[in-house]
């Protein structure tokens, strides 16, 4: 009898997980419907309309803008935090001996450790104001900053995955490589990167749903000024800094501009589910052909 | 057809190129640590509302017992008698006056003086601010611009009574003890609620369930959670804990909010720390006739305990940090006391730092970077606690 | 058995090999991984277009001086060699020799199948491919892949991946890979050791045909195999070559005590 207690309340615990999921998804379900319902809103609009003003008297809801600034500084951080994270995660797997691998690992721990306020706050008082010093134009909120130091934040969750990978290709293959006369450059990129390939791909697509998803670096550096535009120097707002925006500003609760956070907050959620799905059907297809 | 030396070069180009982004990224967090310490320090020229004094105290360096001497000599300086001063530290409430009023601390040495302390008021006037490395340079002509009454000091926003103020509208004696025990109250309060179920949800994968559907499900979506922007779990909070539950914006709230951001975390940490146990360990146990949960609370869980509480130190350390969530469920920037209970209102140290940063004035910037130093710190101890619990467990078995 | 040879020992040669026959000549190679001494002394001579084997116990060096052959062991830290290893009259070993380049000019298989995950057309360019040659490939695959007796079997699908074949296919998939750079000596470690009967046996035969165009070293713990494949067979024990001849001779009429003793069982 005990045991049965037992059984149940340690399940009961493992579906509160799944609860929190169905919980999201039915605050984000009911109040985006909402949402939707009001005769002010569109779907049609909210999807191809290019200006987003919620909070001011004459109200526009296009999520364009918010995906433009969503957009620019994921891109951004993406330039910068891949090819680094790659290289990082080659010379771990290829050429750094076990010692000198924990070292770094765990440097590159504490690199992802810190919090984003931290990073935002980096990225405001100190990255624009060196950026300032050459590049014209470049206003004090703006998307570049941003993006470069979430471009570091991310470099570390893509390092990190894409040398396990690395690892976990056979050591015969490069034995094979090298016995057919392959020199240590022609057995890591012809061999080593191509056999990990789908490993090293679903890291990057999970750094770029955490870039996607990231808050604080983008609300205290980019601005929160929802605008179509490609220039990484301008002001911009992104999903996220529109959430925090909304949520501590002063709208009431059931208001059409309070829902709209609910809106923006349920597109942002898909993008990262899909993004995560697609993430691990790699990993899973990895693992499949090394184990 | 390359030689064998152009192929060594290239060979020795391309290591270069991959050992770059290490070095690359060690550089970018020196140079965020070195930025903070160096923005948590600033030379000001202040016009003093107090006596202006700084005081030689030629004892130790001792943080207890030597403010009060530090305060006598400042009320002294100001004019009152040492009956006045007697009566004042003996009240209790005037003594909390003082100190909120009025921010005792270390002063560099300067000019090749001796160490001495320095007592500013919130009611001095700040003539300007400078930052460390360009304020030193231009030290000389800072001085000779004074006018009588002003002086020149290096404000070391980081000091031993930032711990102790409150927050203030007044960066100069702003202080960091409500976000700290906001902080210590949220946590505590995750742990013991996200611990307990993120363990018995591992334990149940790990040793009651088989490879069903329903268990299947569980792990796609403990995987899909981990993935999710902590703002959401904002978003749920908010919708859940402050509105439908009608908390409010409290310590409970946040601490639940947490709680569920850190429960995948917890459970993926503890599954692995489970895994490990070597299956010896159980079959003996049901050899011995024990029942299945005896065998998973008294033979894995303890085997597995180090592991997971490395884990849970490295879920905490991430949800220390965690600022989004707590901004959507109205963890207040200035808040009016100290929490006294989960029902309090409430904030914590990154919600303040963000605060301060947003506050878009320069000394609050200063303060900003003494609350970072200390959240960094707070991180540092507890990741070495976690690396040295991992380094000393793992050659286990 | 841990009977230690004296350091000098002579190695006991029947039939010694000619000079002008030979295609490896290894002369007094000595290796150690740190301290420890693998490899002593050992002189062999590799005749053209024939099949030696290498015999003997778990741990006697015979992988260790396959791999001296083409510098595979520079790829271990703190290896040290003295003594030289001749390949068509040239010292492998010389300064300024680029172990890269010899192993281009020297093929190798190994105990387990492992094929690039990568298609099987790709999997045999790949050697040439590195040396540079870009046209032409489709000639060159063919080849290759009819000297290891796979081209019928695979002709039809060379887009394929390499992981749908079999293992014994696999094998001589790798085999094909390291004839298409056309070395003149193929290294073979152990190489049907992981495969069943059947595909064993297709390669033995393999084996066979390939000594008529190339000199292929074998590394076997088979006693079986070495009698069925090889016509020179080299018995060494902790480090050293203990005999060396032909393999009738080897096995039916060995002149050391210890080569007797380990061709009849009684250890290794």
């Amino acid at each position: 009898m005990r045991e049965r207690l037992v059984a149940v309340a340690l399940g009961a615990a493992a579906w509160v997980t799944v609860l929190t999921t169905i919980a999201v998804v039915a605050v984000l379900a009911r109040e985006t419907f909402a949402f939707f319902t009001d005769p002010l809103v569109s779907v049609v609009e909210f999807f191809t309309g290019d200006r987003w003003t919620p909070l001011f008297l004459d109200k526009h809801f296009g999520i364009s803008p918010l995906l433009a600034g969503t957009f620019l500084v994921t891109a951004i951080a993406m330039l910068v935090g891949v090819p680094l994270g790659i290289a990082s995660a080659i010379y771990l797997s290829e050429y750094a001996t076990p010692p000198v691998r924990r070292r770094v690992k765990g440097v590159l721990e504490l690199l992802a450790g810190i919090p984003t306020v931290v990073l935002g706050y980096f990225a405001l008082l100190f990255v624009t104001p060196w950026l300032q010093t050459f590049i014209p134009g470049l206003k004090l909120f703006n998307a570049l900053s941003a993006g470069l130091v979430m471009g570091f934040m991310i470099l570390p969750i893509i390092s990190s995955l894409a040398s396990d990978a690395m690892i976990s290709v056979p050591n015969s293959l490069r034995e094979a490589g090298y016995g057919l006369g392959a020199s240590k450059l022609d057995v890591v990129i012809k061999i080593v990167l191509p056999a990990a390939f789908s490993g090293i791909v679903a890291a990057v697509i999970l750094a770029f749903a955490r870039a996607v998803g990231e808050t604080m670096i983008v609300t205290l550096a980019a601005g929160q000024r929802p605008i179509l535009t490609l220039d990484p120097r301008e002001t911009i707002a992104t999903m996220t800094s529109f959430i925090v925006q909304a949520a501590t500003g002063d709208q009431p609760a059931g208001s059409l501009a309070a829902r709209s956070l609910y809106a923006v907050a349920s597109v942002l959620f898909v993008i990262t589910l899909l993004l995560n799905l697609v993430s691990q059907a790699l990993v899973r297809r990895f693992r499949e052909r090394y184990e | 057809m390359t030689t064998a030396s152009a192929r060594r070069a290239r060979g020795r180009l391309f290591y270069a190129a991959v050992l770059t982004p290490t070095l690359l990224a060690l550089a970018v967090l020196a140079a965020l640590v070195l930025d903070v310490l160096g923005d948590s320090v600033s030379w000001q020229v202040v016009e003093p509302a107090g006596s202006g004094s700084s005081f030689s105290v030629a004892e130790g360096f001792r943080f207890t017992g030597t403010w009060e001497r530090v305060v006598r000599l400042e009320l002294a300086a100001r004019g009152e008698s040492a009956e006045e001063v007697d009566a004042l530290l003996a009240n209790s409430e005037e003594r909390r006056i003082f100190a909120a009023r009025n921010r005792v601390e270390l002063m560099w040495a300067v000019d090749g003086q001796p160490l001495r302390w320095v007592v500013t008021s919130s009611r001095d006037k700040l003539i300007s601010d400078h930052a460390l490395v360009a304020g030193a340079r231009e030290r000389k002509a800072l001085l000779a611009e004074l006018r009588p009454g002003q002086h020149l000091y290096l404000n070391q926003w980081l000091d031993g009574s930032i711990f102790g103020r409150n927050t203030s509208r007044s960066p100069l004696v702003a202080g960091l003890a409500p976000a700290l025990l906001g902080s210590l109250w949220v946590m505590a309060l995750v742990i013991l609620i996200a611990v307990p179920l993120g363990a018995a949800a591992a334990i149940y994968l790990e040793e009651y369930s088989q490879d069903t559907w329903a268990a299947r499900a569980i792990e796609v979506n403990l995987r899909n959670l981990a993935g999710v922007p902590s703002i959401v779990y904002g978003i749920l909070g908010l919708a859940v804990f402050v509105r439908f539950m009608r908390l409010g914006p409290v310590v409970l709230a946040a601490a639940l909010t947490l709680a569920l951001l850190v429960v995948p975390v917890v459970v993926i940490a503890a599954r692995e720390a489970i895994r490990a146990v070597p299956d010896s360990m159980r079959q003996a146990a049901y050899g011995l006739g024990a029942t299945k949960s005896q065998v998973a609370f008294r033979v894995v869980l303890p085997a597995a305990l180090s592991s997971i509480v490395t884990g849970v130190i490295l879920a905490v350390a991430r949800a220390v940090g965690e600022t989004a969530p707590l901004l959507l469920i109205g963890a207040a920037a200035f808040v009016p006391g100290l929490p006294s209970s989960p029902m309090s209102q409430y904030t914590v140290l990154p919600v303040q730092i963000y605060s301060w940063v947003g506050e878009n004035n320069p000394e609050f910037a200063h303060v900003a970077s003494a609350g970072i130093v200390v959240l960094l710190c707070v991180l540092a101890l507890l990741y070495g606690v976690a690396f040295w619990l991992r380094r000393k467990f793992e050659r286990r078995w | 058995m841990s009977q230690v040879l004296p350091d000098d020992h002579e190695t006991v040669r029947t039939d010694p090999v000619a000079a002008e026959d030979a295609v490896v000549e290894i002369d007094s190679f000595s290796l150690w991984y740190g301290d420890f001494k693998a490899l002593k002394g050992v002189s062999l001579t590799v005749p053209r277009n024939s099949v030696t084997a290498l015999i003997g116990a778990s741990g006697c060096g015979k992988s260790t001086l396959l791999r001296s052959i083409n510098r595979m062991n520079d790829l271990v830290e703190g290896v040290r060699t003295a003594g030289r290893v001749r390949y068509e009259g040239e010292e492998l070993y010389g300064a300024g020799v680029d172990p890269v380049e010899v192993r281009r000019r020297v093929g190798m298989v190994f105990q387990k199948p492992n094929p690039f995950p990568k298609s099987i057309h790709d999997n045999v360019a790949f050697g040439p491919r590195l040396a540079g040659r870009r046209f032409d490939l489709g000639a060159v695959i063919e080849r290759a892949l009819k000297d290891a007796a796979l081209w019928e079997e695979v002709k039809d699908k060379l887009q394929g991946s390499a992981f749908g074949l079999s293992g014994g296919q696999q094998q001589r998939l790798c085999i094909a890979r390291a004839l298409a750079t056309e070395p003149q000596v193929l290294l073979m470690d152990e190489p049907t050791s992981a495969l069943d009967p059947i595909a064993t046996d297709k390669i033995e035969r393999l084996i066979a045909e390939l000594k008529g165009r190339y000199t292929v070293i074998i590394v076997t713990h088979n006693m079986q195999q070495a009698g069925r494949v090889s016509d020179r067979t080299a018995f060494m024990h902790l480090g050293t070559l203990v005999e060396e001849g032909p393999t009738d001779q080897m096995f039916t009429a060995p002149r050391h005590e210890l080569t007797e003793r380990y061709v009849s069982g009684r250890f290794g």
